[in-house]
């Protein structure tokens, strides 16, 4: 069954409010079994909604944002395999295998604003120096909208006017640009991390920096919780041993004070 | 409460405000804008017409961050109460940093391994026997967690940074030399978990795989080696930071280019 421009413009506005969500990532709109359900209502089927948005949620749910990485992405993954299914009358498995290009075109979305909205901090880093926290919130929403609405371009493309071009067009994409972002992605968080040092580290502390480092290595072990734990427990015995210096300096007799740093 | 000047009806703003963490991501710093955007507003109240404190405040939380959006709030609550009694920034900022990542580790794990998975797998089959009470119970379920949480979360963050206040008035110095080892040994810890940089397997030299190379001296050791290279470039040639991420994404899509990486 063809979509019509109206069912296509709805599900274009549909995208664009769980698109808001999938920014936040706050009310789980953006998750298969709730675009699904939406775009079922919007076709008229809300039965192949229910059953695409249940397969889809399902084969999704361990591709989960770790770090900053972007898995494919579940709101198209949900918003294809109904769409898809409605169009060819494939069931709706065969349906979820035919959405995967448009969930790639979902996580190239993520990517891309990932890597350009970097390109926002120097303004934000400017009305922070400023003390101007509407120049900082204008920013935020216009990164937030821009993102919402180019997933609401794209999904209106995919169902209506480009479905197929799409599809052929994301098997045409040059692989080493899609990686060569992908790598970008991995490589950036260095600057982030960089620019933290620059405000925190001390030459006292690269000590404990690379005793992190190596720790998260040996543990081989994805979670920072342990690292902290050891961190904590360091800083912790440090934290006693500085407490009770200063005591003891305090209860010490004042005269002393000079034959005590003396001595060290 | 310390000065007075938070109000619950604030801390439940902010719990509001807390759920657009995340928005403005980018690869650079990660939440900082949602994460630091949460906050103004009790900034602004703590330090009214005053903007260099306002400033200073929305300085020191604008730098790289990544934690679980949830709990973020804690965070929020936390920096806030600190902010509002006057504590020194820099153990804010340590304290900021040496917790994000654990609250992340415990959020993923309550919220994306845990809750998601049952919720998702009771609702799922609900849908697929074609009751929209499936999707329905999701998005209730979901919806009314993303409040309650953060409300609870920020009161649990301020007021243990109420609580707090005396002890750390006493010991200011020794907290932040303490803070500070903990950020900087969970920054350290961050490094091989976010940042990727390897060869590929195929990358071969006269039959010895480049990465094995790498890998034989210190595991990680490029993504180490790449993030001091950059603390190079910014602390001691002042390099711009836009004309660096340029520069990253340009390497990035010559190295794929070329098959390097």
């Amino acid at each position: 069954m063809q979509i019509t421009l109206v069912q296509g413009l709805l599900i274009a506005l549909v995208v664009f409010i769980c698109a808001l969500d999938k920014h936040m990532e706050t009310f789980m709109w953006f998750r298969p079994l709730v675009v699904a359900f939406f775009t079922g209502l919007i076709l008229g089927d809300v039965r192949l909604g229910l059953q695409a948005g249940a397969i889809a949620e399902l084969s999704y749910l361990g591709l989960l944002t770790v770090g900053g990485t972007v898995p494919p992405d579940p709101l198209f993954a949900g918003l294809m395999t109904t769409v898809l299914a409605h169009t060819t009358g494939c069931d709706v498995s065969t349906a979820l295998g035919l959405a995967v290009p448009f969930a790639l075109i979902g996580q190239w979305i993520g990517t891309a604003t990932n890597t350009f909205y970097a390109g926002f901090l120097p303004k934000v880093d400017r009305d922070a120096a400023a003390g101007n926290e509407k120049g900082l919130a204008q920013t935020m929403y216009f990164g937030w909208l821009l993102y919402s609405a180019a997933f609401a371009l794209a999904a209106f493309l995919s169902v209506y006017a480009l479905q197929n071009s799409i599809a052929s067009f994301v098997a045409a994409f040059p692989v080493w640009l899609v990686h060569g972002f992908e790598v970008a992605g991995g490589l950036m968080p260095a600057v982030g991390l960089a620019l933290l040092l620059v405000v925190m580290l001390k030459k006292e502390n690269v000590a404990y920096l690379l005793a992190g480092f190596v720790i998260m290595i040996i543990t081989n072990c994805q979670n920072i919780l342990p690292v902290a734990i050891i961190a904590g427990c360091i800083a912790f015995i440090g934290f006693n041993r500085d407490v009770e210096m200063n005591k003891a300096a305090a209860a010490a007799p004042a005269v002393q004070e000079g034959d005590f740093e003396d001595g060290i | 409460m310390a000065s007075n000047k938070i109000t619950k009806r604030d801390l439940d703003e902010m719990a509001v405000r807390s759920m657009a963490e995340q928005c403005c991501f980018s690869f650079e710093r990660m939440q900082a804008v949602g994460f630091c955007y949460g906050m103004t507003k009790c900034f602004r109240k703590i330090h009214g017409d005053n903007n260099e404190e306002m400033a200073a405040a929305m300085q020191n939380n604008l730098d790289f961050i990544n934690t679980e959006p949830h709990m973020a709030a804690i965070l929020q609550g936390l920096i806030v109460s600190m902010e509002e009694a006057g504590q020194d920034r820099s153990l804010i900022h340590s304290l900021k940093t040496g917790l994000f990542g654990p609250l992340a580790g415990l959020g993923d794990a309550i919220w994306w391994y845990t809750a998601m998975p049952i919720i998702a797998s009771i609702c799922c089959s609900l849908a697929s026997q074609n009751s929209v009470l499936g999707p329905i119970f999701y998005i209730l379920f979901w919806a009314i967690t993303a409040i309650l949480s953060r409300i609870w979360f920020v009161r649990m963050g301020y007021n243990a940074g109420v609580k707090s206040i005396q002890f750390i008035g006493d010991n200011a110095a020794a907290l932040t030399k303490a803070a500070g080892i903990l950020g900087v040994m969970v920054v350290g810890g961050l490094i091989p978990s976010y940042v990727s940089f390897a060869f590929p397997e195929t990358l071969v030299i006269s039959s010895v795989s480049v990465q094995g190379i790498f890998d034989s001296i210190l595991p990680n050791i490029l993504p180490l080696g790449f993030v001091f290279l950059l603390y190079w470039l910014f602390k001691k040639k002042n390099v711009n930071t836009m004309k660096l991420i340029l520069l990253v994404i340009a390497l990035s899509v010559a190295l794929s280019f070329f098959g390097i990486m």
